[in-house]
């Protein structure tokens, strides 16, 4: 009898582990869902305390600082006021070309800011964990950014957080273009070690575009995919190399280090999704 | 009752209990035989295990891997400045990979017959029958992904699907080809990463000129044999090749061993059922083919095909560079779009080619009486024998009777004494009849061999015409049991007749005589030291080479060819060497007129020859040479006067005025 008792423990988990094989599979999907959706509230609790505990430590500035920082405020905000009375004559100018040239417009988005609540980073995923979710109407799929330019995409949404893949991630993949160029190249995050500058991959790139050290090229979102608004700056390209068979060069993308270190992003929602 | 005593006797044989008292000696005989047999496994076991290990390997190996070639992209055509006249272009396609899908098919097998069942059909399909409808299913759903991306609507072909899955299911199945770069970028971003769908680049022939140098660049085919690298691992597989190209026509055709890139392959091992496993056991990147650097030169080209264009006649025209016989114009119209033959050719566009009669490479196929042009080789001949004279006259009189035949001389008006210098320029035949009949035909004959006019260049393209003709008795009575008539020589001498020659021909005829040499051998090679050279000199004396300039001058400046004097052609400080042509040939629609001209520039230090011709297409009508070949020689010439930058520019776009041949 005590040698029994000795493997009581063991003879447990093996009957929990022929139970959860045998499980069906939306069983276990559930169970999943219900552990994320239960685990969900700790996370967003631990954002909100380390908000306040920005909150409390911006509260230990002199008023000199808090003075010169709303000065800062109110140049970065006129700035942003002469950059949006561009924006929308850049707008007009787009749809009046659009309309000239029968080209399709896509859709617009909604812009949908979100507090970033965890990050995971391993070399086979880069993504981030965001405070809002299906409550906030977001969806899989929908693209996300920053001041810097893309973060990447919607990969998963919840009931109150959402995940989203970063464009360092060997999981996602764009078309983007160089920045003046209007070839699609494919771009897909490579399999970076966590803690490294991360980098992409670029694959089908026109034998004429050139990119050195010396005088690097920006990699911007094409816009064609149907995914990404064009424009959208997703990284830096330092060098590019014929590939054997002639017909490309392949090279790799310097992603902005910012990306590992966000604290907030925004979400564009289409307002016409796809079906 | 008595009770019998157990008795003592030995037992018995056959009793329940048994003694061995020694072994039996016939077992020593079984145990032995036992001994040698599990020798002889043993023996046998050790040898196939360490005796033939390497045939088994093979074995196995051939058993359980596949190997698939991708062929190497082809190598680049540039012209002498290094211009892109034939490159590749990526060809994007939507693939599928067949081995992701095992799991998937099983289970829609498994539906499909449920539903069978449960609707009670009693023409209830075999189970290979079932596993068919289950794979077009799987796939169409797939496909539905693509169509649902894509705003398409695409379906499978089952006869397709099916043969490839027979024959090759180890490579990717395509299910939609040459999709554009928007509908690339869309399912780049819209297929997950990890999608059986998969976008597959290929690369393919692009000419960016589209119509220019057709006949010269030319074409490819699909080529299902793939000639693979001896050097690539996996000889003894079962090899599957993707399909590559091979050069039909053209340069592609003949420097097809050049360009030809180097196939790549991937070795995989494969599960019992022939799908794939991953990864791949062994990959060896495609490599591109060599770049090529043609003579061909691409401002020159469009000039003479623009103006042939204008012309909207048949005809084709050549340019070579004279100190290095390479040829800078080949072109030969009508022609057709080299990009219809990529990814293959319309039977549509092919019978419109047909039709056109396009499928001639005018150039270097089409054969030709030579006209007025061939009075250069008489005057040759005349002065190497020394029947004529740099001095020689003779009088026009609109006649000249041979025989009891009267041949005319309609070439000009001006009747009276003229010189052999006039006579170019005049392009009288009453001078070229009187000394071409004192020369002979076999002086004449002789001179034309000389020059290489009875055989092929040796160009380095295909299918060059190998039956050019410069008739003389022997042929005459060889080929038509006839003799040869004084009549037969004074057609002969003004290029008519059965002289045949092809307007490459021509070119190096013109070539050779502004070097002062007999032969010029044409290459579309670029090279940067003249491999031409030396060739045999003519030893034509310097004052008869003179006398034929001074003609050829005159031809451009005040005779059948002074249509390049007019404002749109001419090019102040450029002298021109040319003589103008028009030829008959009886065809069946009539007889037709063909125009020439042949000439160089500059007459003082010759570096571009052209011949040009342009077949009449209508019986009767008149196509003189100085009216619509000398205005395709004029564009070359005027072209390449511009890349000089020696002479000063004169464009003045008027049309050209007609003038007489």
């Amino acid at each position: 009898m005590p040698r029994f008792d000795q493997a009581r423990p063991l003879l447990t988990l093996g009957i929990v582990l022929l139970v959860w094989l045998i499980l069906p599979t939306t069983i276990k999907r559930a169970t999943r869902l219900g552990f994320y959706e239960l685990q969900a509230p700790v996370d967003v609790a631990a954002s909100y305390a380390r908000d306040l505990q920005d909150f409390w430590s911006q509260k230990t500035r002199t008023k000199n600082e808090l003075i010169e920082a709303a000065r800062d405020l109110a140049r970065l905000n006129a700035s942003y006021e002469l950059r949006l009375q561009d924006d929308a004559r850049l707008r007009n100018e787009i749809a009046r070309l659009e309309e000239l040239l029968r080209l399709p417009s896509y859709g617009d988005f909604r812009a949908e800011p979100a507090r970033v609540v965890r990050r995971d980073f391993s070399a086979w995923w880069q993504r981030l964990v965001i405070r809002k979710g299906a409550n906030h109407g977001l969806t899989i799929g929908a693209p996300a950014i920053y001041s810097g330019g893309l973060v990447g995409r919607v990969s998963e949404v919840h009931a109150h957080t959402a995940v989203i893949e970063l464009i360092s991630s060997p999981g996602l993949r764009l078309a983007a273009v160089f920045d003046g160029d209007d070839r699609p190249v494919s771009f897909q995050g490579g399999v970076n070690a966590p803690l490294r500058p991360a980098e992409a991959v670029l694959e089908y790139v026109p034998l004429d575009v050139f990119a050195t050290p010396a005088s690097p090229r920006r990699l911007v979102t094409s816009g064609l995919g149907g995914v990404y608004p064009p424009g959208l700056f997703v990284g830096e390209v330092l060098t590019l190399e014929a590939s054997t068979d002639g017909l490309f060069k392949t090279g790799r993308a310097v992603l902005d280090p910012r990306l590992g270190r966000l604290s907030e992003v925004t979400v564009l929602v289409p307002l016409d999704p796809a079906p | 009752m008595a009770f019998a005593p157990r008795s003592s006797a030995p037992e018995r044989p056959g009793s329940m209990v048994e003694s061995h008292r020694g072994y039996d000696p016939r077992l020593w005989l079984f145990y032995g035989l036992l001994v040698l047999l599990l020798a002889v496994l043993t023996a046998g076991l050790g040898y196939q295990q360490l005796g033939r290990t390497d045939l088994h390997r093979e074995r196995e190996t051939v058993q359980s891997q596949r190997r698939v070639i991708v062929p190497g992209p082809r190598g680049n055509l540039f012209d002498r400045e290094g211009r892109l006249l034939v490159g590749n272009r990526p060809r994007f396609a939507v693939t599928l990979n067949l081995d992701e899908l095992r799991t998937e098919f099983r289970r829609e097998y498994l539906r499909v017959r449920r539903n069978y069942r449960e609707t009670g059909d009693k023409d209830l399909p075999n189970a290979t029958q079932l596993e068919r409808i289950a794979r077009v299913s799987v796939v169409q759903s797939h496909l539905q992904i693509i169509n649902r991306i894509l705003g398409t609507r695409e379906k499978v072909n089952p006869e397709t699907l099916e043969r490839h899955y027979r024959q090759a299911r180890i490579l990717p199945f395509i299910l939609l080809e040459d999709i554009t770069p928007a509908a690339y970028s869309r399912l780049l971003e819209q297929l997950p990463v990890n999608s059986p769908l998969q976008v597959y680049a290929a690369s393919t022939r692009a000419y960016p000129h589209g119509r220019l140098a057709a006949h010269t660049l030319g074409y490819t085919a699909s080529d299902d044999d793939l000639a693979v690298n001896e050097g690539l691992p996996g000889a003894e597989l079962t090899t599957f090749k993707m399909r590559g190209s091979v050069g039909r026509q053209g340069l592609e055709a003949a420097l097809d061993t050049r360009l030809q890139g180097q196939a790549g392959g991937t070795i995989y091992r494969v599960d019992p059922a022939g799908y794939r496993l991953q990864p791949a056991l062994e990959k060896r990147r495609p490599l591109q083919g060599e770049d090529i650097v043609t003579s061909l030169d691409l401002d020159l080209q469009r000039a003479a095909e623009t103006q042939m264009a204008e012309n909207g006649l048949a005809g084709a025209a050549v340019a070579l560079d004279i100190p290095s016989g390479e040829v800078r114009v080949l072109a030969s119209h009508p022609d057709y779009d080299l990009n219809d033959f990529t990814p293959r050719l319309t039977e549509k566009t092919a019978s419109g080619i047909n039709a056109q009669g396009a499928w001639l490479n005018r150039a270097t196929q089409g054969l030709y009486p030579p006209g007025s042009t061939f009075k250069l080789v008489t005057a040759l001949a005349g002065l190497r024998t020394g029947h004529i004279r740099p001095d020689s006259q003779v009088e026009c009189t609109g006649t000249y009777q041979v025989g009891g035949r009267v041949f005319v001389c309609n070439n000009h008006r001006d009747r009276g004494i003229l010189t052999l210098s006039q006579a170019l320029e005049k392009s009288c035949n009453t001078f070229f009849y009187l000394y071409g009949l004192q020369t002979g035909i076999d002086a004449i004959a002789a001179e034309a061999r000389l020059r290489g006019l009875d055989r092929p260049t040796g160009i380095d393209l295909p299918h060059e015409a190998r039956h050019m003709l410069v008739p003389d008795p022997a042929w005459k009575e060889a080929r038509r049991s006839d003799r040869w008539f004084p009549g037969d020589t004074a057609n002969v001498s003004i290029g008519q007749g059965d002289l045949a020659l092809t307007p490459l021909q021509m070119a190096c005829l013109v070539a050779s005589l502004a070097r002062g040499e007999t032969l010029t051998r044409p290459t579309l090679l670029h090279q940067n030291t003249p491999s031409n050279r030396p060739q045999p000199v003519d030893g034509i004396a310097p004052s008869a080479r003179a006398a034929i300039l001074t003609g050829m001058e005159a031809v451009t400046n005040t005779g059948t060819g002074q249509i390049l004097q007019t404002p749109r052609f001419r090019v102040p400080g450029l002298r021109i060497a040319g003589k103008t042509g028009t030829a008959q040939k009886a065809t069946a629609q009539g007889i037709l007129n063909f125009a020439w001209f042949v000439g160089f520039v500059p007459i003082e230090n010759p570096q571009i020859a052209v011949a040009v011709l342009v077949e009449g297409d209508t019986p009767g009508e008149d196509v003189a040479g100085g009216r619509y070949a000398a205005p395709v020689a004029g564009a070359i010439f005027r072209a390449w006067a511009d890349k000089t930058g020696q002479y000063p520019p004169n464009h003045t776009a008027t049309p050209s005025p007609p003038s007489g041949g």
